[in-house]
């Protein structure tokens, strides 16, 4: 029993759009980084979570939701949640995003977490493409809310209204027990995601139609956007590879006598 | 939900370079000398002070805050109290919190570690601060402050800016900056009031097992092992005896469990950069290679031609590693007692 007093938690699990980062290219011309032609596809480190919230959810009761600030076509990747067997999904979209730091960002994941009433929502380690790391600690502080990050293993405690974790620290481990409501996020490799159910699949795919809600709807629309993020992306540039020799030996005792020379 | 922050922020109001030096159980954590080093640069540059902030228990005892100012931090505050240990997010958050908006820092630099990536959100969000994530290089130009990051996988250094928000604050990369080697400086180090009550926290430690912390940073020679290597880590530990290696992984082999996740090397590890690197049964995934990519020379050994770990290796020999390695033992071992 949940603090509301109905069976299980509302998990809410936050899964990110992102381009494919094998198809990430760099235009020849400009020398910037081309995401266009890269196909949206949803961040690794986020089946790890949807994992661990269907696994949580098999543990508790409750239920799974899905939930992705995006473009409309973001969609994709909370139907592949449904997939897997996310309850349903909730996608957060509005021009009013557009821009927003990780400040913003968690905002808008926290309010959404908050309007769905979840006891836990979960996300992964860091994204593939801007990699930050700082959305679910972002949450877990807009809300004010416990966290608890680079979780390898979750033990729910309903009965003190406590989640579990075990989380990985520099040299070893630790259990920390976090109060509901709390921010997770999952260590990235640490479960294996199961594959979605051929019905399942169909359900999503045909179907599965998001909510949609807005930064009004959320009542958050001067709180999100370019113009109340901190940080600003102010250039980038392309890692110039480091020169290599890139030369092939034939033999281990030509390696090394390589190795001899270098030391 | 933590208030917006103001519109309006005062810029010249926030003065100094913070430092946050991370300890648990007394044992202060490389990074954050590394960055007293270059919080000293960025303080001269400004004209302002250097402060370092230490958290925890009986750290007087420590000998933490006396090594801060040896190491050149002008002013080191001290939060000392049992709520401090170990190490929970909230607890130290709100008091990391409270000491900025008292007394407005300009820059802060965090280590880019769990714990450091862990809290810097709890600090940064509700004082509505600019957070830069895992920054490599930090500068101060004429017209601002820079921070850069590596971003998608390593193929981008993005710049990152806060033009109109204070402090700037950045999670760094441990193992990029120099450590300052401990001189004799005559700061002052300050006991600040505690702010946090051990009821208004939201978490408990139940329990954590630490044993000694690799530091694999500063390796001057790294054998480094991969998904080829099959978990037959015996051959890597004698080649890293005769090279006085340390051993490394990638984090496939981390999370195989054959090498300890403190050795693990890349974008979710750490950055390394020997002057020998020495990578078997390694494929060479951008997210790898973004952490050994300032090695001065990389050897790859890889049985797939194709590994992209030869386009980043000045040399490489296409085999299989349980041959290979064998071989260059016994020839290393023969260079040594001709030597
Ligand atoms: C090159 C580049 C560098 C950047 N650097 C910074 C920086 O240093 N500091 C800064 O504040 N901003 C930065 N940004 C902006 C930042 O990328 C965005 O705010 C982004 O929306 C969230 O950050 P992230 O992808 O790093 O999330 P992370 O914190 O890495 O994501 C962790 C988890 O949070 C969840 N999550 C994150 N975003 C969403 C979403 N939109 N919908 C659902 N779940 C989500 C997912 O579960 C994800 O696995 C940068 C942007 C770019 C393009
Ligand atoms: C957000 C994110 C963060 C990440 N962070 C990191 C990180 O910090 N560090 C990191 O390492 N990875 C990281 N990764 C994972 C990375 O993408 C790769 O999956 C990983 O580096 C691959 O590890 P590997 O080279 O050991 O394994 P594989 O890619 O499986 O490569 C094994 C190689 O061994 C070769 N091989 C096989 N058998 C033999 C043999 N008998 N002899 C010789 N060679 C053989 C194969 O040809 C192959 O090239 C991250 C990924 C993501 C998405």
């Amino acid at each position: 029993m949940d603090e509301n007093g109905t069976d299980g938690w509302n998990i809410v699990v936050c899964v990110k759009q992102v381009p494919d980062a094998a198809d990430v290219s760099i235009d020849p011309d400009t020398g910037r980084l081309n995401r266009s032609d890269a196909e949206a596809v949803m961040n690794d480190p986020d089946y790890n979570s949807v994992e661990a919230a269907l696994e949580l959810r098999e543990q508790v009761g409750g239920t799974v939701t899905a939930l992705c600030m995006g473009p409309p076509n973001a969609e994709e990747v909370l139907a592949e949640a449904v997939a897997m067997g996310a309850d349903d999904g909730v996608l957060m979209t509005d021009r009013a995003f557009g821009g927003s730091d990780t400040w913003p960002t968690s905002l808008a994941l926290a309010s959404g977490a908050a309007e769905l009433d979840a006891d836990v929502v979960l996300a992964g380690e860091e994204t593939t493409d801007s990699s930050t790391g700082q959305v679910p600690p972002g949450i877990a502080a807009h809300n004010e809310w416990a966290q608890l990050t680079y979780v390898e293993e979750l033990e729910p405690d309903p009965e003190n209204d406590r989640l579990i974790a075990r989380r990985d620290i520099e040299g070893g481990y630790e259990r920390v027990a976090a109060d509901l409501p709390v921010s997770v996020a999952m260590s990235y490799g640490e479960n294996v995601p199961r594959t979605a159910g051929l019905h399942r699949k169909i359900y999503a795919e045909t179907e599965f139609d998001p909510e949609e809600w807005s930064a009004e709807k959320l009542g958050i629309e001067d709180e999100v956007g370019l113009a109340v993020s901190p940080t600003q992306v102010g250039g980038m540039d392309t890692a110039e590879p480091v020169p290599r020799e890139q030369e092939t030996v034939d033999s281990a005792d030509e390696l090394a006598d390589r190795i001899a020379e270098v030391l | 939900m933590a208030a917006v922050g103001e519109p309006d922020v005062d810029l010249d109001a926030h003065t100094d370079v913070w430092v946050f030096i991370e300890q648990h159980d007394g044992e202060v954590a490389a990074v954050s000398w590394e960055l007293l080093g270059k919080g000293r640069d960025l303080a001269d540059q400004k004209g302002e002070d250097l402060v370092a902030l230490v958290l925890g228990e009986d750290l007087e005892e420590s000998g933490i805050p006396d090594e801060a100012i040896d190491r050149g931090a002008d002013r080191v505050l001290v939060a000392d109290d049992p709520v401090f240990a170990p190490y929970r997010a909230d607890a130290y958050g709100q008091q990391f919190r409270h000491l900025v908006e008292q007394r407005k820092p300009d820059i802060v630099l965090i280590g880019g570690t769990h714990t450091g990536r862990d809290f810097a959100g709890r600090v940064a969000v509700p004082t509505h601060a600019g957070l830069t994530a895992d920054t490599t290089e930090l500068e101060i130009t004429p017209d601002q402050y820079e921070m850069r990051r590596p971003a998608f996988g390593g193929d981008a250094l993005a710049t990152i800016i806060c033009p109109n928000h204070r402090p700037q604050m950045s999670t760094v990369r441990p193992g990029v900056f120099d450590e300052p080697s401990r001189g004799d400086g005559d700061g002052a180090i300050e006991q600040v009031e505690v702010v946090v009550e051990e009821n208004d926290t939201k978490s408990e430690v139940l329990e954590r097992e630490v044993g000694d912390v690799a530091d694999i940073t500063d390796a001057e020679v790294i054998v480094a092992g991969g998904m080829g290597v099959e978990g037959e880590f015996g051959p890597l530990e004698r080649l890293a005896e005769l090279l006085d290696a340390e051993l490394a992984g990638t984090r496939d082999a981390v999370e195989a469990g054959w090498i300890d996740p403190a050795r693990q090397v890349g974008q979710t590890g750490k950055t390394v950069r020997p002057k020998l690197y020495v990578a078997v049964g390694i494929s060479g995934a951008i997210q790898h290679v973004e952490g050994m990519d300032d090695s001065e020379t990389v050897i790859a050994i890889n049985n797939d031609p194709n590994a992209p770990i030869f386009e980043n290796a000045d040399y490489g020999i296409v085999g299989d590693c349980d041959e290979v390695l064998p071989q260059l033992i016994e020839a290393l071992e023969r260079q040594e007692v001709a030597a």
